[in-house]
């Protein structure tokens, strides 16, 4: 095969893989779930990996959605996500993040005697 | 009695082989393709991109930079193909375009281009992209933070970092043939162990990996994790789950062999792929970073200059009777 040939081969495939590449990336792109299935909070004491979908299904804990977003106590909807109004620091009507999840996770784990308590035990520190 | 048939030279004229970088490059890419594959079954449209985008982007750069240094065209020697998807592999099926475009400029221009091209470069130009990455923007590297949408029906917990984080307890649902058959979460091409050990037994059999390099690399891996798995088996993975987990297939058979930055003689190749298991377990057991490979395979690159130093003695030097 010619050396010309094989370049103008070599260019072909590489246009139709650009043109793809860039046609997935706009058009294909993949939407978050409605419903999240893990939820990766970040944090300078280590990130913690939530396995939303572990606790929330039917085959896993089956915990109510509002047992842990208690806006759904007060008004019917779509739960929020806890970083709505719970911020990185400390609010006039809401707990600040970090407080209001410890609160919520190593209660929840407290009270039920199951899960972990420990700080290694969800951070990755 | 010295072997003569290692002094056997025949005459002139001579016949080529036919091998060469195009025939090589297009080797590793059809070596590739299954642990690809199966990343794009996997995760779909989003690996897909990911890879196709990966590389065009090292392909166009590689003709970019031909044409601004004045240079003939290299595109169709597959290298800088090669390039891409070795990179593309490594990556989460989410890399944003952004990051894929940056990981094949800097895989191409600062891992190649700039010590002078193809054969010239002392780093893996893959893994310096990647960790070029990894340092400048943690997040898209970070497989537990990139794949939060994905349900593959498996645990979807990053192995290693599983590991590091939370012990040996934390993983002991992993199982050797789910390890091997991809039952994993990490990069596009890095999850499916027997694809990438049938990719690299064919280009050892082919004889683009010499396989000196990843069995002294395997070796190392093996070894060294079960030091540490004896001396505190709660804390520290079998040596199993180190060799099937992160990238250390597609870096034992793929990533440390490359010509370039390789050594070229017997033992420094042992030394060379021992050196890498060593230090991909001994970062990943009391290093920062759950997956060591990036990093041990750039060490053991920096070192294979000084490991090339150990050679055969020249012929009839020092011999009684020359």
């Amino acid at each position: 095969m010619e050396v010309r040939t094989e370049r103008m081969i070599a260019y072909c495939i590489t246009g139709i893989l650009f043109v793809l590449g860039v046609i997935c990336y706009t058009a294909l792109a993949k939407m978050a779930p409605e419903e999240p299935i893990r939820i990766f909070f970040t944090s300078i004491g280590g990130s913690v990996l939530f396995d939303h979908k572990g606790h929330a299904s039917d085959s896993g804990y089956a915990i109510a959605c509002a047992e842990c977003h208690h806006e759904l106590e007060e008004e019917k909807g779509k739960p929020s996500a806890c970083g709505e109004c719970h911020q990185k620091d400390d609010a006039q009507d809401a707990p600040k993040k970090a407080d209001a999840l410890h609160k919520l996770c190593k209660g929840c784990h407290e009270e039920g005697g199951q899960g972990p308590v420990n700080c290694k035990s969800c951070h990755m520190l | 009695m010295p072997d003569q048939k290692l002094y056997l030279v025949s005459y002139a004229p001579y016949w080529h082989n036919g091998s060469s970088v195009r025939a090589r490059s297009y080797d590793y890419i059809l070596a590739a393709l299954p642990a690809v594959f199966m990343g794009i079954l996997q995760y779909g449209v989003p690996a897909f991109r990911v890879v196709a985008f990966s590389v065009s982007c090292a392909v166009l750069w590689e003709l970019l930079l031909n044409k601004a240094m004045k240079k003939p065209v290299t595109i169709v020697d597959g290298n800088a193909a090669v390039i891409g998807l070795l990179l593309a592999m490594m990556l989460p099926a989410t890399a944003p375009w952004w990051a894929v475009l940056i990981g094949a400029l800097a895989a191409i221009l600062v891992g190649k281009w700039v010590y002078g091209g193809l054969g010239c470069n002392p780093l893996n130009p893959p893994m310096v992209a990647f960790a070029m990455l990894m340092l400048s923007w943690k997040g898209v590297v970070d497989f537990n933070a990139a794949l939060v949408n994905f349900d593959l029906g498996f645990d979807m917990a990053y192995p290693p970092a599983s590991l590091k984080y939370f012990g040996a307890s934390a993983v002991e649902d992993f199982t050797v043939w789910g390890l091997l058959m991809g039952r994993q979460s990490g990069g596009i091409g890095t999850t499916f162990g027997l694809g990438l050990i049938a990719g690299g037994l064919y280009l050892i059999l082919r004889g683009h990996v010499r396989w000196e390099i990843p069995a002294s690399f395997i070796a190392g891996i093996l070894i060294t994790a079960s030091l540490f798995h004896v001396s505190d088996p709660a804390r520290y993975g079998a040596p199993i789950f180190h060799l099937l987990t992160g990238s250390t297939l597609l870096a034992a058979f793929f990533l440390i062999g490359e010509d370039s930055s390789s050594p070229v003689n017997r033992i420094p190749m042992f030394l060379y792929g021992a050196l890498g298991g060593f230090l991909t377990v001994l970062i990943r057991s009391i290093g920062i970073y759950p997956d060591g490979v990036v990093f041990a395979v750039l060490l053991i690159n920096i070192c294979n200059p000084l490991l090339d130093k150990i050679r055969p003695k020249a012929f009839g030097k020092g011999a009684q009777d020359a």
